[in-house]
């Protein structure tokens, strides 16, 4: 199958070239379509010294479809929803955005760039955005308060 | 006489796609798709390259260019320059037949033809007439191994092939068994195998936490003193306890979710209900149903709504009765008032003519007679007029 055959190529050269603070690998061998992602919070962004787990689970139809993205962790965060699901608005996940050039990799970057920055303008907690426009202070505060918490 | 080794071809297919290189490809050589390099190499109107099979695969689920989302056709789909085609087919790759032992690498144009006609370990048919099964090509002249013979012990039909797996399952067979090293028939082995004494077993309560293996035959010595196997009645209890909660909290929350739906309900329900049906075409039934529940809920909710405010409606309209009614009987009270005052008036003054006349008659009795025949006719002439009239003319 097309799709497994894409997945293993992009886990082969993810194991060659890892990037800093992301690791990532299927759940088990005999199923490439969910991984097990892990990123090291950012220096710089309130959410540094955190470890945070995340769901990646990839359609049978990739790289046609995009993949979707899930924090297992809670993380205090304007494009993370705040329930048990833990969904990640990622501009690039959105099916009239996705390409198929697109690869994994390039997903998790992103993820790790929007916790440096989040997005308001593609917010799911539109509180949290609101919070992080206006009081960043406090913003900061609660972000690193859960990080404590939740990602250690 | 078996034909020759060189005319007999390979079945053996070649996945390209599937092929390890030697050296690891430029990533320009990469189709963007399947990240592998390309094969049979085409260029699309916005001049990105595709592997020939993975361009089609992607404009049959969506007609733009998988790198830039421009709008692309099948017709603006044609050949890359030969060069570049040229190029990914001189990379050199490892024979398909590596796992087996086939130390070959090859450009990746000739590796089809190794596989089909040189390769050593390339699987083709077997040497012997008449027979269908396959060997690897260097083994393809020796006798063939399809063919079925006697088991020696159990005489019972077995391929050459599969003579040595035989052995191990044959039941005329003793095998030794892995933990006593005692030899038993291959049919008791099994059953020897539930109860060896010297096999190395975890203890019964190991799911609960205990980490003690030991001898089958030392076990029950461990049993009467371990603290979970004591325990194990009760952490069963619990675990089904949770099982059960568990089952019994996500009935639970599946009813939750559909009495509290997670978004916003469709207001404007005329005009949801078409446009539910063509959406969730393509849904699966879940969410079909889902949907459902939320139209049926918002037919509820808007329902609801209705009945209220007509039982609003009633309300006002009752009270508005209740003041016209009122009014309208204050009315007739005061004209009621009115007329009996009038009629009182008018027995006053009946009472007050009574009493003058009576006392004109006895005062008068003894009056001229001329007077009263005068008085009587004009009684007379007078009476078919009303009462108010003759009182006026009699004063």
């Amino acid at each position: 199958m097309a799709a497994i055959k894409r997945i293993s190529r992009e886990l082969a050269e993810f194991n060659n070239n890892p990037v800093a603070g992301i690791s990532a690998g299927p759940v088990s061998d005999d199923n490439l379509f969910k991984w097990n992602i892990c990123l090291t919070g950012p220096q710089g962004s309130p959410y540094a010294g955190g470890l945070f787990t995340l769901d990646l689970t990839l359609p049978t139809e990739y790289p046609f479809k995009p993949p979707t993205l899930n924090f297992t962790t809670k993380i205090y965060h304007p494009n993370v929803s705040n329930d048990d699901k833990g969904s990640m608005c990622l501009a690039i996940l959105r099916s009239d955005n996705w390409k198929p050039s697109s690869k994994i990799i390039q997903v998790l970057e992103m993820a790790v760039g929007l916790l440096i920055e989040p997005n308001v303008e593609d917010a799911v907690e539109t509180s949290i955005a609101d919070e992080y426009k206006n009081s960043p202070d406090s913003f900061k505060k609660t972000a690193r308060e859960w990080t404590n918490k939740y990602a250690k | 006489m078996a034909p020759s080794r060189s005319s007999r071809n390979s079945l053996q297919s070649v996945d390209l796609r599937a092929l390890d290189y030697l050296t690891s490809p430029s990533a320009n050589l990469l189709c963007p798709i399947c990240h592998a390099p390309l094969i049979t190499p085409v260029q699309t109107r916005c001049l990105h390259t595709f592997c020939s099979a993975c361009i089609s695969l992607s404009l049959e689920r969506s007609l733009t260019c998988p790198v830039d989302r421009k709008p692309l056709n099948h017709d603006d789909v044609t050949p890359a320059p030969i060069m570049i085609a040229n190029l990914v087919n001189d990379l050199m790759v490892l024979c398909p037949n590596r796992e087996k032992g086939c130390t070959t690498s090859c450009a990746r144009w000739l590796v089809e033809s190794h596989v089909r006609e040189d390769c050593e370990y390339a699987t083709v048919k077997c040497a012997k007439e008449g027979c269908d099964g396959l060997v690897e090509r260097r083994e393809a002249d020796r006798e063939c191994v399809h063919e079925e013979v006697e088991c020696a012990f159990c005489e019972g039909p077995v391929r050459k092939l599969d003579i040595e797996l035989h052995y191990g399952e044959c039941p005329k067979l003793s095998s030794d068994c892995r933990h006593c090293s005692k030899s038993f028939l291959n049919p008791e082995l099994a059953a020897h195998k539930l109860i060896c004494p010297d096999e190395v077993i975890d203890c019964a309560a190991s799911h609960f936490g205990c980490s003690h293996s030991s001898r089958r035959s030392e076990l029950d010595e461990h049993l009467t003193h371990c603290h979970f196997v004591a325990l194990t009645p009760i952490l069963q209890l619990h675990t089904e306890r949770i099982e059960t909660l568990e089952l019994e909290n996500k009935a639970i929350r599946q009813k939750l979710d559909l009495l509290v739906p997670p978004r916003p309900l469709p207001t404007p329900l005329s005009g949801t209900s078409n446009s539910n049906d063509s959406s969730s075409l393509g849904r699966d039934m879940t969410s079909e149903m889902q949907d459902y529940t939320y139209h049926l809920y918002s037919e509820y909710e808007q329902l609801r709504s209705d009945v209220e405010r007509l039982n609003a409606q009633v309300r006002e309209l009752d009270v508005k009765q209740d003041m016209v009614r009122f009014s309208e009987g204050l009315r007739y009270n005061e004209e009621m008032a009115g007329v009996r005052a009038a009629i009182n008036g008018l027995r006053m003054q009946l009472h007050w003519l009574v009493a003058n006349r009576r006392e004109g008659v006895t005062a008068g009795a003894g009056a001229g007679a001329a007077r009263s025949v005068a008085g009587s006719s004009a009684g007379g002439d007078g009476r078919r007029m009303s009462d108010s009239a003759r009182q006026v003319v009699k004063l």
